[in-house]
């Protein structure tokens, strides 16, 4: 074993040991675990139970807890249990995705600006500006219209009812990249006066291949970090979106869109607004404990977010 | 720094030229103008009736005309009048302005007031129980649905309790300095709330950073008590940061305020650019959305100068 | 300008505007009441919206009315012309055509706020003001086809109109005060930025109701108090006041906190909150639920080929069960539709063909349409097809949501695949079904006047097309040469016993074809407070604030508590 190897494998442990010790990052990590496990079994849970999540029961609605159905019914009969499996894997899916695509877009903006400097720094950096404070209602609206045939998505796509879900993903990521973009600049910023850095650019390396072979792995803890600190945000952002009527739509359940659509109900059956709210809270403190433990354990000197 | 504040203004001028020319376009793009509703909502009106009031409101151009003509407009001081309201716009959107700022700027002070020895009283004893409680409790402000805590609070202030009134700016007929800040009490815990928590974890996390430094050592070293190192030495360099970040984030003081606003029924700008938007009151939309804009640009070139005061290594360029 | 306003909404905000004594002393005799919506402009001839004629009915009056029961009564003319009394009649017009000559009469006595009489001027002048192509009166028809008002003396008019219609009692123009608003309509293109209803709502002599407008707060609520010069019975609070609270659990919470005394019933609580609360709280309101006017349907679009097929509509219509859903949702308040004509529309005919929930006779005609059921649940036709159709609804509804659900849910169990898809209501009314976009089924709600015709909707030459300019509302692409010609008898048609004729063909015709699925008509929610009294809900589109002097506390102390 070469000493670099050794030395990496210290750095592991010590990150890891680190990261345990941080007990609540540790608790949300298998608590999210938990969490995915739940939602991936969804369709297992609803057959094992014998409902069908698609049909209503209009002879049941809003009854409580019973042994068919632990957490109760729904207002159209629905098992509210099953439901909020199926809902956390839309709510789930859609925060990943959009924090991926997010992550995605801002590392590149974000080391193109730092490492380039100058005029196509300025330029990217007051894009960014531009897109912090572009009017995401508007564009919400005008992408909830867009003939997507026309766009030259396959008629099956465009037909189906997750087309909504997609939409979202796509909107979140295309305004969510903003603060990777500055973080990875600050970083690439500081990364480029390191001496190692300025070896292989004097030893002729292309600029493509210090920005991504030399820089990028060396910034990538806080990105991480970064990125599992907005799945939460993006979670409550899907949530705030369907309250105003623009988010992901029925009969594709999201704890959003539960939470909100059971606000006129909100003292009537506040069964029905307690459980996605509890569901979100868990999952978006638990992202969050888990970001802070990871920047504990791997870049323990950064600013958070 | 003269020159750079220069560059920066005019940079900031070139993205609202942008952005009114995106705006304007986001807006002429959303399908169904007010028109087109109007009918569908009225079976008596005509195809001619439609096309009289699309030339009325100047609907009838094409895009960038209009978006021509209310930029020379403008360029010359005039706003025009918002369509939904016949009225001036900085007529309409003044009060709107000025409750969302009080809104905001008090939640704001507060946060900060409450986020700071907070955080820096976690920061002293770092991994803690103390520190994990402050971490609960800050993790858990940025965890729920805005519009969630919101009807909570109401529910539990308002409707058991009966504390709090349960929305609105006033109650008629009162409307004296006391009666404003009784109704402003819920909005005001709502936005504190959520603002406090991310402000602590910054506050907290920069005061561990600056505690490792050397200098502190330092001072350690010669004797200063630990609670002395904290006030004089640590908390004034983690505050630098701190307001980089809270700079940043009164960037977003109007979409910020829009949820508490809707839920609160307080007639705020948030509330406003959105109804704005929705009903395609261009002048009104464009105006807000301009002045959202204006308002983040400076908070960034605000969050720029105090980082380059942090890091003398960065200049200004 | 910006400066100056900023240092009057500070004194403003800073509660240093001296507060009227008159506001204080009549703290007690004054109804908070709330609305979901704010209104944009106090111009009764700009813009229609809900919450602006729900205010504006208690400070301006109109010179006819439908009343609670359904009947058209005069409130500012001294009596309705008909051609029975004489007041109304056929003549020629200059050029051939065939007109009436309406002659009206102004109750005397009738006066604006600040004491000036209410005459033919001011009739003349609303006139104006609808006539004119800029002044931005959205419907200018009743305007345009008057033809003239002739001035007898003050009080009494002929009005002039080009056709014989039988609603030629709607047609007469709500008079606006001259002597106010001259000045502002002098160029008619400013009228709407200049009109004083903006410019200077707290001056009296803008208003001829019980009330008058003291204070617009925008956004927030809008203050009346008592018009001194009011001429009619006099009302019992002296100050009403009415709130803007958009969310609808919100408006909830504030009428239980007593932010506000009482949710309008029009615009208001959602019946399902409203059924919520009564289950909850039963002694603190009385609860009126009316079912009126507001017709929710699903149009099929006609040219979709499955949908052509009158076999699938009919199915799609005996495989869901409306009155479950009814029952489920509303507790059967919201009566399950047969027609688009309300069954509490004199004309209403119940000898029309119904659908029932029938899921064994929606099979058979889904077979007899070659859409076989297959061993995975879903219909097929011969080439192997599935069963495919889309239901596109607004999203801003919960309740509507709901019903779209049943209504994929039941569908699917007589093997027909629906896909939901849910718009903003703008996108939706602005374009899908304006544009006749939606390729299957679409779900909204009309709201209409008692008796009025269904041309828009029904008659071929209303769907919306380019050539017509996408007018018409008749968005299923309805075309039927019967129904075309009922319609336009029964808008010249003037003797009641021969219109009942027509209007029953007309709904067997509608129920016979199904171009549209009828739901129900929803009701409104109204949570009355105990103490309040006197509120007539009407079901149409007449709000039942226009008989405000009627409302009142039982006692100021039931009121106190």
């Amino acid at each position: 074993m070469s000493v670099a190897a050794a030395g990496r494998n210290e750095m592991r442990r010590l990150r890891v040991r680190r990261f345990m010790r941080h007990r609540l990052a540790v608790a949300s990590g298998i608590v999210l675990l938990i969490l995915v496990a739940a939602a991936l079994a969804a369709p297992l849970v609803e057959r094992l139970m014998g409902v069908d999540i698609r049909d209503v029961d209009l002879g049941h609605i809003l009854k409580g807890p019973s042994l068919a159905h632990p957490l109760g019914t729904d207002e159209l009969g629905r098992d509210m249990l099953v439901k909020l499996l199926y809902g956390g894997r839309i709510s789930l899916l859609v925060a990943l995705a959009a924090a991926l695509v997010s992550a995605v877009i801002g590392t590149l903006i974000g080391l193109f600006a730092g490492y380039y400097r100058g005029r196509l720094d300025a330029f990217l950096m007051r894009f960014t500006d531009g897109v912090i404070s572009l009017p995401i209602l508007p564009l919400l609206i005008v992408l909830a219209a867009i003939d997507l045939r026309k766009v030259g998505l396959p008629q099956s796509l465009v037909q189906s009812e997750d087309i909504s879900l997609y939409r979202i993903i796509f909107i979140i990521g295309l305004v969510g990249w903003t603060g990777v973009a500055r973080l990875v600049r600050g970083a690439t910023l500081s990364m480029k006066e390191r001496e190692f850095v300025r070896a292989a650019q004097a030893l002729g390396a292309r600029n493509r291949r210090v920005m991504f072979v030399h820089i990028l792995p060396n910034i990538v803890s806080p990105i991480i970090v970064a990125t599992t600190l907005s799945v939460g945000g993006i979670i409550l952002f899907e949530s705030t979106l369907s309250f105003l009527g623009l988010g992901i739509q029925p009969p594709i359940p999201s704890w959003g869109n539960m939470l909100s659509n059971s606000q006129e109900q909100m003292t009537t059956a506040p069964q029905l607004m307690i459980w996605p709210g509890v569901m979100i809270f868990i999952t978006v403190i638990a992202f969050n404990f888990l970001g802070d433990g990871l920047q504990d354990a791997l870049d323990p000197r950064a600013i958070s977010d | 720094m003269t020159a750079f504040l220069v560059r920066r203004a005019i940079q900031a001028a070139v993205v609202l030229l942008v952005m009114s020319f995106v705006i304007y376009g986001l807006i002429g793009l959303m399908p169904g103008d007010p028109i087109d509703i109007m009918i569908a909502s009225d079976p008596k009106l005509t195809p001619a009736d439609a096309a009289r009031l699309k030339a009325l409101y100047g609907l009838d151009l094409p895009i960038w005309e209009r978006y021509v003509n209310w930029l020379s407009s403008a360029v010359g001081g005039d706003f025009g009048y918002s369509r939904t309201h016949n009225r001036p716009v900085l007529e309409i959107m003044g009060p709107h302005l000025l409750r969302t700022l009080i809104l905001m700027g008090i939640s704001f002070a507060l946060s900060v007031a409450i986020a700071i020895p907070l955080g820096v009283w976690a920061a002293a004893r770092p991994y803690s129980f103390r520190d994990y409680s402050v971490n609960l409790f800050s993790f858990a402000g940025r965890s729920v649905p805005p519009f969630w805590l919101a009807l909570l609070l109401i529910f539990v202030f308002a409707v058991w309790l009966g504390w709090f009134p349960a929305g609105g700016m006033e109650t008629v007929g009162d409307g004296s300095l006391a009666d404003r800040g009784w109704y402003m009490v819920l909005p005001i815990v709502t936005l504190t709330l959520l603002n406090i928590s991310g402000f602590t974890r910054y506050v907290r996390a920069e005061t561990i950073t600056t505690m490792r430094q050397d200098y502190i050592r330092t001072a350690r070293a010669k004797g200063v008590s630990s609670r002395g190192v904290l006030t004089r030495h640590a908390l004034r360099n983690a505050l630098i940061p701190v307001v980089t970040i809270i700079a940043l984030d009164f960037g977003t003081v109007f979409s910020g305020a829009l949820i508490t606003e809707t839920v609160f029924a307080y007639p705020g700008m948030g509330k406003l650019i959105f109804d704005a938007v929705m009903t395609n009151d261009y002048n009104l939309a464009l105006i807000g959305l301009l002045f959202a804009t204006l308002v983040t640009l400076v908070a960034n070139l605000g969050a720029d100068l105090a980082y380059v005061g942090l890091d003398p290594r960065i200049k200004l360029q | 300008m910006t400066l100056r306003l900023t240092l009057v909404s500070i004194a403003l905000f800073l509660g240093l505007a001296p507060v009227t004594d008159q506001a204080a002393a009549d703290s007690h005799r004054s109804l908070t009441i709330g609305i979901t919506q704010f209104p944009a402009t106090m111009n009764p001839m700009i813009e229609s919206m809900l919450a602006k004629s729900y205010i504006l009915a208690m400070v301006f009056r109109p010179v006819v009315t439908y009343d609670q029961r359904w009947k058209l009564v005069c409130m500012l003319c001294v009596r309705l012309p008909s051609v029975k009394n004489g007041d109304a009649e056929v003549v020629e017009l200059p050029g051939g055509k065939k007109g009436m000559r309406i002659t009206w009469q102004i109750r005397e006595g009738v006066r604006w706020g600040d004491g000036a009489p209410v005459t033919v001027k001011d009739v003349q002048f609303a006139w104006k003001i609808g006539r004119h192509p800029k002044s931005g009166v959205a419907n200018r028809e009743p305007y345009v086809r008057t033809v003239a008002i002739e001035r007898v003396d003050d009080r009494t008019f002929v009005q002039v109109i080009d056709k014989v219609r039988f609603d030629y009692q709607l047609l007469v123009p709500d008079p606006m005060p001259a002597h106010m608003e001259e000045k502002a309509f002098r160029e008619p293109a400013e009228y709407k930025h200049r009109t004083l209803y903006d410019r200077d709502f707290a001056h009296p002599g803008l208003y001829n109701g019980p009330y008058r407008v003291a204070n617009i707060v925008s956004g927030s609520h809008v203050e009346l108090v008592r018009n001194q010069n009011w001429w009619g019975r006099e009302p019992y609070f002296n100050r009403i006041i009415v709130r803007a609270i958009g969310n609808s659990a919100a408006l909830e919470a504030n009428l239980q906190a007593g932010g506000i005394d009482y949710a309008a019933g029009e615009l208001g609580l959602t019946p399902r909150q409203a059924l919520g609360l009564k289950a909850r709280t039963r002694d603190k309101y009385t609860f009126i639920f009316k079912a009126g006017l507001i017709y929710e349907h699903a149009d099929f679009n006609l040219d979709n080929p499955i949908l052509k097929d009158r076999r699938v509509r009919r199915a799609m219509a005996y495989g869901l069960d409306r009155k479950q859903m009814s029952q489920a949702l509303f507790r059967n308040l919201q009566p399950v539709a047969d027609t688009a004509v309300s069954p509490l529309d004199p004309y209403a005919e119940k000898d029309v063909r119904r659908y029932p929930y029938d899921p064994r006779k929606a099979a058979a005609l889904l077979d007899a349409a070659g859409w076989k059921l297959g061993d995975d649940g879903w219909r097929r036709d011969a080439k192997g097809n599935r069963l495919t159709l889309s239901l596109m609804t607004t999203a801003d509804n919960r309740t509507r949501s709901l019903v779209s659900e049943i209504m994929q849910a039941y569908w699917r169990r007589i093997g027909i695949d629906v896909r939901l898809k849910l718009q903003p209501p703008r996108i939706f009314f602005g374009r899908t079904v304006t544009r006749r976009i939606y390729p299957g089924l679409a779900m909204y709600a009309w709201i209409s006047a008692p008796g009025s015709t269904p041309r828009s909707s029904l008659h071929s030459s209303m769907v919306p097309n380019p050539a017509n300019g996408w007018g018409g509302q008749n968005y299923p692409g309805f075309r039927n040469k019967e129904v075309d010609g009922l319609i336009e008898s029964i808008e010249t048609e003037l003797i009641p016993a021969k219109r009942r004729v027509l209007w029953k063909r007309l709904q067997q015709i509608y129920a016979d074809e199904l171009p549209v699925l009828p739901l129900y008509f929803r009701a409104n929610a109204y949570v009355i407070p105990r103490w309040l009294k006197g509120i007539r809900p009407t079901g149409h589109l007449a709000p039942s604030t226009l008989w405000i002097e009627e409302w009142h506390a039982v006692d100021d102390q039931a009121k106190a508590n």
